[in-house]
């Protein structure tokens, strides 16, 4: 089987790139073995959110100052600008609202009650646009009983140091009395599907909370809302008779699994072909070019492609896997940038900067990726299987998932 | 709920491990009056970093016969009084082509003598009841081993106390010894929670602090010289082997393997450390190394299996020889009258010993208490059962007894760790039934009634009662359910975000020697979580 374009990882990165790249009428395939962060995302995408340990205001102009070999850098301040407004326009046509400014990042409201600063944010939530400001003085939230997915008191605990004048309620419904009986069904995905399924339960609902709300200003509501169609968030929303604020739940996240469906249907409506549950297991390499690879469910099959974009994810997804004494990229077998020394991958501090989380597929500064310390010429990574920086301290984790998938795109397209 | 309580007893208990907690039930059982004092929660010492081996006594047979007859005598009691504690596996004493088969010959011989129960198996059938064993054994000999659950133990001896009237205080350190000439006659205490000191008064103080006893008993004036041998464990993610494990040769490291639930243990590596590194329990890749290593001989699957965690515990001996490893010291039972031997009245220590032979360690140390109270009453812990226990003649008074029917997941695995007492966990109600975590099945009736009835202060301290956050998720998100009703029952939600980031810490502990493949993948998912998505940090106020 012949493409243009193969991309190995489902995520963020891949889908993305394999969008761009079939919307310039690229013939792409994605394989992809399964879930990946997006699953899980927070409803925000974040640029960068931290640089030494300080807050960062404007993040156009913080990446300035990152080291050479942050990914960021490779891909070019000026490239980051303008890809940094292609991005949120990509994800629309896919049916994806997001809004945010990449030279001023705005806050949310984690699950813990607390402000943090970020990117591009889905409108099922509410951006804020201070750290130190809640726009409402008396709220409600409303959470179903039974369900420990979303922790009131700690939303409840966060917004007393905005001076909110906060309540709890709890409430039932029957048609939740079915999932509420299995005591592990109570979950956020089986919340969104009843309400998927029926415009009288979320009828009801919106009364039960104009109900409850009366006498406050604003409504506070765990995320589980819209798994498959986002008019569920727009009805609710134009349902109830004040501000509705969304706040995060326990993993897997609603809106996430969403965007991962809404992005997977935008790619394959343009064309591409998306081979789920599959596993790429090697590729055939020749005169320093990748020819084709080999996949679990195609057998003997080869698949083949001009190009091949690597984004695998990192150790989370198997991009990246660590055995006791050993750190490698387990499909190509290509360059890690990362410490031979086993015992130096991990901090004895669970919340300090570790070693690990900095650990990635070696590229050169065109993301050709390097195997034998050579670049393979039609072979990139894009994504978080790159090394050069701890997306999770630095609140970059997106951005360099959606930034060097793009500029990767672009230079393929080249 | 500590306001109104009395600050006289006959007996003060130092430590909160199975000594501890053995002695308050019997001091209790026996009409005294008694208070426990723990530093931090119940089984946070050796108690709750061992092997959890239900000894027959065949390890020790050849080398120490008077605790080989120790533990088989316990062994026997224990599987009658706190059945729901134990799990009757019987062990094999496996000989390998390195090892010499003559010495079996010689450890039967010992477990008779001691009164051990042995039976020499054909290795071809030996392979069959155990198929996870090494099939290249050349020898195996079957003994009455078990596995014990030691946080379960100490908890229903706690309770049990507290039944029998004691008042029992976690979150309290002693810090000194308050004496009057030549008698010990109280303790100060410094509350962990308030940050607040106290004293309380006892006509006996007893030292029942473990390793830590060196430092108490200095607090009293007086010197024992303890011997801190640290000896470190690996927990694998699912339960190889049916039956306990262990090489038929002298005591040797990392030669024992304990199943117990649905996990199994494999240990120990014995190593003497200097004393002011007690508390100081970490794993190096080293240890690891010499596990796996070994552990691999025992059962080869092992090889293969997943780790969960690494952990180590000091063994509390009272040194004797100059024996560097601290193996052929003698696992004996320690108990000093302090009046005899250094001429402090009113307190004692009861240390040495094993987590098998707790009771008969509390039964000695309260035998001496009662002689010097002048109280005639026999002792009745080995006849009666422990709360919890199928036959227990002592339901929890304390909770509404509501019938416990029904036997979805979390009823029973809730069933499976407190016994008889998962009666009074509340079920019946579909919101008390939900799942806090999935792969060990605890309930939000469980959660309730350990935070209301186990003292609870912590997620830490509920994973100890309830496994919470134990399975092989590891608490990646029960933690955050539990720490969602933990905070229900605390003054402010605050400290409920710093006790979370103090439980992630506590866990990644027991990952960090032992993280890579899964545990990596893991412990990233769950840093993206916590960190990323919730945004927590280590301190959160
Ligand atoms: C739990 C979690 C939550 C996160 N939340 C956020 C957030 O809220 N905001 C934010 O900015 N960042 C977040 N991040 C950071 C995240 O890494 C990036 O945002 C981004 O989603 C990563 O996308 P990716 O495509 O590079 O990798 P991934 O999402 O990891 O995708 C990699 C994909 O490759 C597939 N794959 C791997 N090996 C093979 C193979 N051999 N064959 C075929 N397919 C394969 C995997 O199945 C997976 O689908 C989160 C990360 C995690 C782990
Ligand atoms: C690696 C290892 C494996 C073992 N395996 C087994 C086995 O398989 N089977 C078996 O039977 N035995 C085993 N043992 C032995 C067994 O664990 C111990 O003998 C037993 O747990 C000791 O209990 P304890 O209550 O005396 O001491 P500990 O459990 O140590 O209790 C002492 C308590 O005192 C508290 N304390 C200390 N200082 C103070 C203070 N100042 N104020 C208040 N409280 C204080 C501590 O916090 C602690 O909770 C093993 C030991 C180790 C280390």
């Amino acid at each position: 089987m012949k493409f243009d374009n193969i991309i190995i990882g489902g995520g963020l990165s891949g889908l993305t790139c394999g969008i761009k790249l079939a919307e310039q009428g690229k013939k792409c395939a994605i394989v992809s073995s399964g879930q990946s962060a997006i699953h899980f995302f927070s409803g925000s995408f974040d640029l960068l959110g931290k640089l030494n340990g300080q807050e960062v205001k404007n993040p156009l102009e913080a990446i300035k100052t990152l080291p050479d070999a942050h990914p960021y850098q490779r891909v070019g301040i000026k490239n980051i600008a303008r890809l940094a407004v292609e991005a949120p326009q990509l994800l629309d046509r896919a049916g994806l609202q997001f809004s945010g400014k990449s030279d001023q990042n705005h806050f949310v409201l984690t699950p813990m009650g607390i402000m943090k600063p970020t990117w591009l944010t889905i409108d099922d939530f509410t951006r804020f646009e201070q750290n130190d400001v809640f726009p409402w003085k008396k709220a409600v939230i409303l959470n179903f009983s039974g369900f420990l997915d979303f922790h009131t008191l700690f939303v409840q605990d966060g917004l007393k140091k905005y001076d909110v004048d906060v309540q709890i309620k709890n409430f039932a419904m029957k048609e939740f009395e079915a999932i509420r009986r299995n005591p592990s069904e109570m979950r956020s995905t089986n919340i969104a599907k009843v309400f998927d399924q029926g415009e009288d339960v979320l009828n009801e609902f919106a009364q039960k909370v104009n109900q409850l709300s009366e006498g406050f200003e604003v409504v506070i509501l765990p995320a589980v809302f819209g798994l498959f169609t986002k008019n569920v968030v727009t009805d609710l929303k134009s349902m109830i008779n004040k501000p509705l604020v969304l706040i995060p739940a326990i993993p897997p996240s609603v809106p996430g699994i969403r965007s991962q469906i809404l992005l997977r249907k935008r790619f394959e409506e343009l064309g591409g072909t998306y081979f789920l549950g599959d596993i790429v297991e090697e590729g055939t390499f020749k005169n320093n070019r990748l020819v084709a690879v080999q996949t679990n469910n195609h057998g003997n099959i080869k698949l083949e492609a001009d190009q091949f974009v690597l984004a695998s994810g990192s150790f989370y997804s198997k991009g990246i896997v660590a055995t006791r004494d050993k750190l490698y990229e387990p499909i190509l077998g290509l360059d890690i940038d990362g410490d031979i020394d086993s015992e130096k991958w991990l901090d004895e501090k669970f919340f300090n900067d570790q070693p690990y989380m900095h650990y990635g597929v070696k590229t050169d500064s065109g993301f050709r990726a390097l195997k034998n310390g050579k670049p393979i010429e039609n072979l990139f990574a894009a994504g978080s299987v790159l090394g050069g920086a701890n997306a999770l301290k630095e609140g970059s984790g997106a951005g360099i998932s959606l930034l060097t998938s793009l500029h990767v795109a672009e230079q393929i397209l080249k | 709920m500590n306001k109104n309580i009395s600050k006289e007893y006959d007996v003060i208990i130092i430590g909160g491990g199975v000594t501890g907690a053995g002695t308050a039930r019997d001091c209790a059982m026996r009409g005294l009056s008694v208070l426990l004092v723990e530093r931090h929660d119940f089984a946070t010492g050796a108690t709750g970093r061992n092997h959890g081996l239900l000894h027959s006594g065949a390890r020790y047979a050849v080398t120490d016969h008077e605790s080989a007859a120790e533990c088989i005598k316990e062994n026997m009691i224990l599987r009658r009084i706190a059945n729901h504690c134990v799990e009757e596996n019987d062990g094999l004493f496996i000989t390998l082509p390195e090892d010499d088969i003559a010495f079996q010959s010689q450890f039967v011989d010992a477990c008779k003598t001691a009164g051990i129960g042995t039976e020499i198996l054909d290795p071809d059938f030996a392979r069959r009841i155990e198929p996870s064993v090494n099939p290249d054994l050349i020898g195996a000999v079957k003994v009455p081993d078990g596995s014990v659950d030691p946080f379960r133990l100490t908890m229903s001896n706690a309770l049990d106390a507290r039944i029998h009237g004691a008042v029992l205080l976690t979150q309290h350190e002693v810090k000194g010894i308050v004496k009057e000439q030549d008698r010990a006659i109280g303790v100060e205490l410094f509350n962990h929670e308030t940050k607040q000191n106290v004293n309380y008064y006892g006509k006996i103080i007893v030292n029942a602090g473990g390793i830590w006893g060196h430092h108490i008993a200095k607090l009293a004036g007086v010197n024992i010289n303890m011997f801190p041998a640290k000896g470190s464990l690996l927990i694998f993610g699912h339960r190889v082997n049916k039956m306990v494990i262990n090489r038929c040769r002298k005591p040797s490291n990392a030669d024992i393997l304990v199943p117990g639930d649905t996990i199994c243990l494999i240990g120990t590596t014995s190593e003497r450390i200097p004393y002011d590194q007690i508390d100081n329990m970490f794993v190096s890749r080293q240890d690891v190394d010499v596990l796996i290593r070994e552990g691999v001989k025992l059962s080869p699957t092992l090889a293969t299996t997943r780790i969960l965690r690494a952990y180590a515990g000091v063994r509390p001996l009272v040194a004797a020889d100059n024996d560097p490893s601290g193996r052929s010291i003698s696992r004996g039972i320690v108990l000093l009258d302090h009046q005899e031997r250094d001429g402090l009245s009113g307190f004692i220590t009861i240390t040495g010993g094993k987590l098998m032979t707790y009771r008969l360690m509390a039964e000695e140390a309260t035998d001496l208490i009662c002689k010097k109270l002048a109280v005639d009453k026999q002792c009745e812990t080995a006849e009666k059962s422990l709360p919890g226990a199928e036959k227990s003649e002592h339901p929890l008074s304390i909770a509404t007894e509501k019938v416990y029917t029904g036997a979805n997941i979390s009823q029973k695995s809730a069933k499976d760790r407190h016994g008889t007492l998962a009666k009074n966990i509340l079920n019946g109600d579909d919101y008390e039934d939900s799942l806090v975590c999935e792969c060990e099945g605890v309930s939000i009736a469980e959660v309730k009634y350990a935070i209301n009835e186990l003292h609870v202060n912590n997620l830490i301290d509920l994973r100890r009662r309830t496994r919470v956050g134990m399975g092989t998720c590891q608490g990646e998100l029960c933690a955050c359910r539990a720490a969602g009703l933990l905070c229900e029952s605390f003054e402010k939600p605050g400290k409920a975000k710093d006790d979370l980031a103090n439980f992630l810490q506590e866990r990644w502990k027991g990952m960090l020697p032992i993280t890579w493949g899964e545990g990596i993948n893991e412990i990233q998912f769950t840093s993206w979580i916590y960190e990323g998505i919730y945004g927590l940090k280590p301190d959160n106020n």
